[in-house]
Parts: structure tokens; sequence; C-alpha cells
């Protein structure tokens, strides 16, 4: 059996940010984890937009919304990480995105409003290329046709123009996607269109009804694994600019996630096993013995330190039973509302969210969680991400950035105890 | 014309009519033509010709049939050719050649007992390992091996000690002796070489020192000792003394001995006797592949079909034997759908047998395991192959054909009234149990990863229902709704959906579940 530095547990974005941070640090990485939250990203890597979320405030400059959370909230995870570390975490992730296929952009320093498949706009920090024509056409409100496709759940480019009842040049139309017939599913339209010949299809079907328009946005279903080059293609072929709108989740934006990660980390030297979630765990002073999977395809991995990445519910880091909260692995103490009718809220678009989305890890300074005695659990046993307490990722709209940070936090002080 | 040339010339007109019957007798070919193969690779001979001289093949299935085999090979084929075929091989190959001579008598010894001891081998571990999966002919092959190899050395052993052979010899080769040179001799062949006289014999050492003698000029030309044929010699010194064999016992065991070879040359083309002949050439038309798909022609498919030596190795490594054990269709293993599949070739398979080569057909996966540790070579993947598409074509496509000439609806309607089991019911299955779907929330990603709705070009006219519709089907318990959907009977059984589901829910595994009671469900159809 091999002893690694580190033993990443969990495959979102804080498990993936984990194993990347410290295989780049020169650390050897076992990782595991199953396809909990990436495979339902909308694709967008939010750092901080709303606060204080009872007010709904959305804040253009990130960083000045940091400031104002670490002042308000000081026992909010990012107050455990400062502003430059962020910065250095999201521009390390994206290059690494970038280099495995998956180009990501923005504005330094300043979030962008981007278009919804429901026709909301949302604030986020970096956003993928293939969906930047929208935010450009968006703000200009310029000419733009919205297409969407016969059998296509999950986006209707007409209620999107309803919505939008600001952007008076956005039109619509509805083709059939060719080749395909019935109900469609996102992942299956994304690799037919890794053949040329279905995007020229698709164009020709498009092409009568551009008219003025000087966009044109589609579903998100531009291949799965070189997403730019199937938008210059389109482009080039119906002569306008071309973007995405992400579909609701799981959408294809997922799915291109977990691939770029798929490819990218073993290159680095990372041992990944996919689909595979840690069962049990042992401590002793010096090694961590970890149980990945179960029955006859369970493995064994020793390691010197370990990332607990495992995410909140839907992640399975964190799992309730009718009366309490626990933490899956070590079952560690989690910090949670002191009562059953505490966790939610009698109305469930609250604005102030819930209690239960509070609910997590309590950790020190360095993101290492506590134990039962109010001390870090273990020297080498770092959290990051969802699963950390005193945060609601999905109203502060922070989850990616939050996942990224934290884990590189941890990672850098994890390095240090090693 | 005696024993002999009847006994020979009929095994021989059994052995060539036989043959003529196995190569040309099977009607035109009911398998589709096999695809043009890719350019042969010269490897092959040299690649095959290891295979047959080395049994690779069979090293891999195991090491004790190897050595048995090879034992039995190393053994029995020397004293085919230089015992057996003496008149014709050996004597004009070694001048001077006598059967009772060294070294052939002790050679003669040694051979036979190797083989017998790889005969050995091969019966306890045929005993051991396949005793379910062995017929009448598999047991034949070996006893008559072991019966020859044994009436051989009983009849050495028997003229050995035979008196009247002894005589014969002495009126053949020394009329001229006198009564006490013949006393002397006796007395000399008692004592050296273990023949047993009915008379008393002199011991004094004169006497025997003249025996020596006469034996010396008279036998020693053409005799080695006896003992030097150990083993016979040990049957022989064996009788209780005071026998003395009566003078029909050497014959009675030659005729056996040569009357049981000539049986064996006869049935040499016969049922699995001819894989001595068959596998080897079929290993040297494989050339060493173990992949399938290069059919060289259908000559050489006909060859995989009489390569079969019934080893039993597919049939231990078949990876749907499971279903082997609960549906008890003997045609689920490859090794007798291989027979079945000949029979039907040959146009004498229909009824119930007919049935189970369909369903052994269909409940095949295709799996490449039985070709890949096949000892004979057989491309068993390619007669599976364009056997299925074969029956199909005639409209015997078995539980997966009979599901699709009927819509998801009709089954519904069919299967609506049986106890199919139901959600929260106490039934064994995944699909029966709530728990299964606890964690299902129809998010779609079991459909959006599934290879067979990604080539469906409409996937509710193609498959009826999707995974996770499936899913949802059945945690409100419609499992009759489900049953005759395609999407059931397309599943590859890639298990992406598994993989993928992040909640857990073991789609793949309920997908084969209600395959499994479906075809369960048609096979009983009819029935109470």
């Amino acid at each position: 059996m091999n002893t690694y530095d580190v033993m990443v547990i969990g495959s979102g974005f804080a498990g993936m940010a984990a194993s990347l941070f410290a295989a780049k640090r020169g650390l050897s990485v076992a990782q595991a984890g199953g396809t909990g939250g990436i495979d339902f990203s909308t694709g967008f890597i939010d750092l901080m937009a709303v606060h204080p979320v009872a007010g709904q405030r959305v804040w253009e400059d990130p960083y000045a919304a940091l400031a104002a959370l670490r002042r308000d909230l000081p026992l909010h995870p990012y107050a455990h990480v400062t502003d430059d570390e962020i910065a250095a975490a999201l521009g390390e992730f994206a290059a690494f995105l970038g280099d495995n296929g998956l180009c990501y952009t923005g504005r330094p320093g300043r979030n962008t409003l981007t278009l919804t498949s429901a026709g909301t706009v949302k604030p986020t920090y970096l956003l993928p290329c293939s969906a930047w024509g929208g935010v450009e056409a968006l703000e200009a409100k310029a000419p733009t046709l919205l297409v969407d496709f016969h059998g296509l759940k999950g986006i209707s480019a007409r209620q999107i123009a309803e919505v939008r009842a600001d952007w008076p040049e956005l039109r619509t139309a509805r083709v059939r996607f060719p080749g395909m017939g019935g109900e469609l599913y996102p992942e299956h339209m994304a690799w037919s269109m890794a053949d040329q010949a279905r995007r020229i299809e698709l164009a020709e079907a498009v092409r009568p009804l551009l008219g003025d328009a000087r966009f044109v946005g589609f579903p998100a279903i531009f291949g799965m694994t070189d997403t730019m080059a199937v938008v210059r293609h389109m482009e080039e072929l119906l002569g306008r600019r071309v973007f995405e709108i992400p579909t609701l989740p799981p959408s294809i934006a997922g799915p291109r996630l977990r691939a770029a990660f798929d490819r990218g980390l073993p290159v680095l030297g990372v041992r990944t096993y996919t689909q595979k979630l840690v069962s049990a765990a042992e401590v002793s002073d010096g090694l961590f013995h970890f149980t990945a999977g179960s029955g006859s395809t369970a493995v064994r991995i020793a390691a010197r330190g370990a990332v607990l990445a495992s995410g909140r519910f839907f992640g399975k880091g964190l799992k309730a039973d009718r009366h309490a909260v626990r933490e899956a692995v070590f079952d560690l103490p989690v910090s949670q509302p002191g009562k059953r009718e505490d966790w939610h809220r009698a109305e469930f678009f609250d604005p102030r969210g819930h209690g239960i989305n509070q609910a997590g890890l309590e950790t020190d300074a360095a993101l290492r969680p506590l134990g039962a005695d109010g001390r870090p659990f273990h020297p080498r046993l770092h959290a990051a991400g969802a699963i950390l307490a005193h945060q609601d990722w999905m109203r502060m709209k922070c989850g990616a950035g939050l996942a990224i940070a934290t884990a590189c936090k941890a990672v850098r002080d994890l390095n240090q105890n090693l | 014309m005696d024993f002999f040339s009847i006994g020979l010339g009929l095994a021989c007109l059994s052995f060539v009519l036989g043959l003529a019957w196995r190569v040309h007798g099977r009607p035109g070919s009911r398998l589709p033509r096999p695809s043009a193969g890719h350019g042969r690779v010269n490897r092959g001979l040299a690649a095959g010709l290891a295979d047959i001289v080395l049994l690779r093949r069979t090293l891999r299935g195991g090491k004790l049939r190897w050595a048995g085999h090879t034992l039995l090979l190393l053994g029995f084929l020397p004293l085919l050719v230089l015992h057996a075929m003496d008149g014709i091989v050996t004597r004009p190959l070694f001048s001077g050649y006598e059967p009772t001579l060294e070294p052939w008598q002790s050679a003669r010894n040694i051979l036979g007992l190797a083989a017998l001891a790889g005969l050995g081998l091969l019966a306890w571990h045929r005993g051991r390992r396949l005793p379910s999966l062995s017929r009448f002919q598999d047991w034949a092959l070996l006893g008559l091996l072991a019966s020859i190899l044994l009436t051989g050395f009983l009849l050495e052993a028997a003229k050995m000690s035979s008196p009247a052979d002894f005589e014969r010899m002495v009126a053949d080769y020394f009329p001229e002796a006198d009564s006490e040179e013949f006393i002397a001799l006796q007395a000399h062949w008692a004592r050296e070489n273990g023949v047993r006289f009915e008379r008393f014999l002199p011991t004094a050492q004169e006497i025997l020192e003249q025996g020596r003698e006469l034996h010396e000029d008279r036998c020693a030309g053409c005799h080695a000792a006896t003992s030097t044929a150990f083993a016979s010699r040990a049957l022989a010194d064996a009788l209780p003394a005071g026998i003395v064999l009566p003078r029909t016992v050497p014959p009675i065991f030659w005729h056996l001995h040569v009357g049981l070879s000539f049986l064996a040359l006869a049935l040499l083309p016969w049922g699995k006797f001819l894989h001595p002949l068959a596998s080897p050439a079929n290993l040297l038309a494989r050339g060493g592949r173990r992949d399938s798909g290069f059919p060289a022609s259908a000559l050489g498919r006909n060859l995989a079909l009489e390569a079969c030596t019934r080893c039993g190795q597919c049939s231990l490594h078949c990876s749907v034997s499971p279903s082997r054990r609960v549906l008890g269709n003997a045609d689920i293993l490859p090794m007798d759908k291989l027979a079945d599949l000949r029979s039907w070739l040959d146009r004498s398979l229909d009824g119930a047998p007919l049935a189970d080569l369909v369903e052994g057909s269909h409940v095949c996966t295709e799996c490449l395991r039985c070709t890949q540790v096949c000892p004979a070579g057989i491309d068993l993947q390619d007669l599976w192959m364009s056997s299925k598409a074969a029956l199909s074509e005639e409209g015997r496509a078995g539980v997966d054909g009979e599901i699709r000439k009927r819509s998801a609806g009709e089954w519904a309607r069919e299967l609506g009234s049986r106890r199919l089991g139901g959600v929260g019911s106490s039934g064994p299955g995944l699909a029966d149990r709530a728990e299964s779907f606890w964690g299902c929330v129809q998010c779609t990603t079991c459909t959006g990863v599934c290879p067979v709705v990604a080539v469906s070009t409409d996937p509710q006219r193609d498959l009826d229902l999707t995974p996770q519709q499936i899913m949802n089907y059945l945690r409100m318990g419609l499992k009759a709704q489900t049953l005759g959907a395609r999407m059931v009977w397309s599943c590859t059984t890639c298990y992406k959906c598994q993989e993928h589901c992040p909640q857990g829910v073991p789609v793949a595994d309920i997908l084969y579940e209600l395959r499994q009671l479906g075809a369960g469900t048609l096979r009983h159809k009819g029935k109470p």
C-alpha cells in the first residue's frame, strides 16, 4: 500500500482544487470522491457577490464585499484567507482549466452579471469564455437571437425574452436539433457537436432566422472537450457572435469541469479514485488509513495528511437524520441549529436563508476542524469548501471561490506540517 | 483374411469414411459469410506450432491439465509411431530392430507408464473440476486409451511368463534342441526371465550354466533380459507362485490390445475423439491469435467447430455461468452450446434442445473470455456472434426478439395481472426495495450519460422509457410498465448510469434485474 503525503476526500470544486494545489506544490496526492457537486455546477466561478443575504445587496467589487463580510461575520471561512491568497488561488485554478481546454474569463476585481437559463441575471466572477458573448450582448442590449430546441427541457428562449423586458431587441426561435428527436439531453447533444457535419446542419437550420441579430445565443451544448473550437466554428458558419447559456443542472458545464480535471490531475501525478466515496477512516499519530469505495472494489489508502473536502449534504460530507447532522468520515462535531425545528424557516424563499444552510465544521485559523474538546481534531487534518460552517454559499454567491480559496489555504498550512 | 487384416481394414474404412463425413458432411452453412479478414500475420505459423508442441494454451488453463496432457503425448505418440507402426517405421529405420531388444523394451515400458500417469492426472482433474460437465465420451476416450495401455502391459507380462510362447519360439528358432538342452534352456529362462513352466526344473549350477550358454547362442540375439521391461516383468512376477498361465491367455490379451487399438482408430473421426487431429490443425490456422474476428474462411470456421476437446475451460470461465445455475439450461455454457450448435448446423436439432440453444445464445454477453481461454484456440466469439445472427434471421431471436414483437404498453397489459413483486414488498429484488430509490432526485444524470440513449434518434420512440423514467416508474410500483420497455432490453450493462449517479441508485443492476424478471416471465409463459 502506497503512503501519500495528502489524501483529498471529495471531488467537487474544493477537492479538485486541493488536489491541484497539493500536486503543484510537489506533494504526493490521492483523491477519492463521488460525482457529487461538480456534475451539478453551472460552470460559473463565483467569488463573493451578495451580502448581507437578508438585504440581497449585490456587490460589483467582490473584494469590497469580502471586507464587509469579514467585518460583519467574523466566523465566515473567508475570514481565514486574505485577498491576496484568494486572488492567487483563483488565478492558478483558472490557468489549470485553461491548460486543459476549458477557457475562463472575467474582469479583474469586478463581478460580472451573466444571463441564466431562467432569464434572470446572476453576478459571478469568472465564467466560461463560451458564455462571454452573452455578457457583451446583455450589456449592450444588442440585437440578439436566442435559439432553443424542441425536446430540450430546462431552457426556454421565450421565457428568457419575457423576463428580459429591458432588452427589446432580443428575439427567440425554436429549432429541431439535427439528428435527434423526442426528449433531448445536453450531454448527448454536446458529444454529437464534435461532428462538424452536425454543426453545419445546425447552422443551416438557424441561418434563415438570423435577421439583423449581431449575437446568437444557444443552450450550452457546444461540445464536451473543445467548446471554444465549436463556438468559433459556429461563428464562422453563421457570421455572427455566438454564445452559450448554461441549462438547468445537470448541465454540460459540470461534466466539462470534471473532464478537465480527469485529464489534468493524473498528469500532475494525482492518484484519483473516481466514483469512490471514502467510507471509513482510522487515525493514528503517524498516519491516516482510509477505505474508499465499498464491497469488492474497495481500496485502502494511507496518507500522512488529509484535506476533508467532502461537501455538505449533496456531496455526502454531512449526513442528516431526523434529529441531527453528522460528519460522514470522522464523525467530527458539526455546528448546527440546536434543534430540528430551527433547521428551516417557515418560508422556503425567506431571504435570510435557513439555519441548516450554515451547518458545517468549526475550524481553527489554519482550517483544521475542531474535535469535541474544541482543539484541532488532528494536526494534519484540514477542511475546505462547502463543509465549513457559517457560510451560505448559494445565497452569498461565493461557492466556487470559497472552495478554491479554502482548499489553497488548507494545502499551504498542511504542507508546513508534513 | 485374419483378425488383424480385417480389423485394420474395417478401422481404416471407418476412419476414412467418418473423416470424409465430418469434413464434407455439413450441408450448406447456415452461418452468415465470414467478414473479409485482415491480412494474415506471418509470425502466425511459429506461434501456432509453439501452441501445439508446447501446449502453451493448455498451460494457461492450469498446470495439472498441462502436465497430464504433456505426459500423455510424450508417452503415447512415440508408442504409436515406434511400437504400433514398427513394421513400417522402426524396422526400416533401425537395422537389427527387435521389439524384445533394448532399448525398445525398457523404452516401451517408460512411455507406457508416462502415458498412463498422464491419463491418471487427466481423469483426476476431470473428476475433481468437471464432474457435472463431463459426458460419456469424455470418460470413454480416457478409458479406451487407458485400456489400450493396460492390455499392452498385460500382453507383455503374459507373453513373458507363458510356457506356450517359450515352446513356440524354441520350435521356430532351435528345432534341433535335444531334451537335455531344452530343459537347460527352460531352467535358464525360468530363473532369469520369469517364464512359468508346469514341470519341476533342475537348479544345478552346471545345468543353469549350460542353459545360459545356449541362451547366449540361440536367444540373446533377439531377446534382452525381460527385466528391462520392468513394468511388465513386475506384473508377471506378481502372479502368485505356482500358477502357470493357460495357453489361451496371451492370445486373449493380444486380441484385446490390438482390437482396442483398432477401435480407437475407427472412432477417431467421431465426437471429441477427433481432437488430436482437429485441435492442432485449428491451432495452426489460428496462428497464436487469442482475439476474435479473424475467420480465415468458411473452412476455418468448420475446423473451429470440430476442434473442441471438451476440456471444459470455457464453461469453467464463462461469465454468465450464474445464469446457468439459475436457469438450468446446459446450453448457456460454451462447451455444451458448441455441441448443440454443431447439431443445429447439421440440421439435426429442433424442439426443446433448439430452444435451449436459442436461449443460451442470447444469454451470452460475448465477453470474449471463452475465446481467450480455449486451449484449442477456437474463435468461439465468432461462432457465437454469427450463430446468434443466423438464429435471429430464422425468427429465433430468443427473449429479446419476443419482447420486441409487442410494445411496452401491450406488455404492461399482458403482465399487469401477474405477481411481479412490488416496491416495499418482501421480494428479493433491488426493484422491490423502497430504499433502492430513496436517494433518487430524478436529476437525469443516468439518462444523460447513457450511451444507448445517446445513439437513439428519439429516446421515447426507440426505447419507450429512459433510465431515470424507469427508476421513477419503479418507485411508484409500476413494474409491469417497465418490463417491456426497450431501454431495459437494449441496456449494454456498461454501468455508466450507476457509476455517475450522485445518489448511489443501483440503476444498471436494476435494469439487469428487470431483464432477468422479464426473461423468466416469458420463459414460463403458458406454464402454470
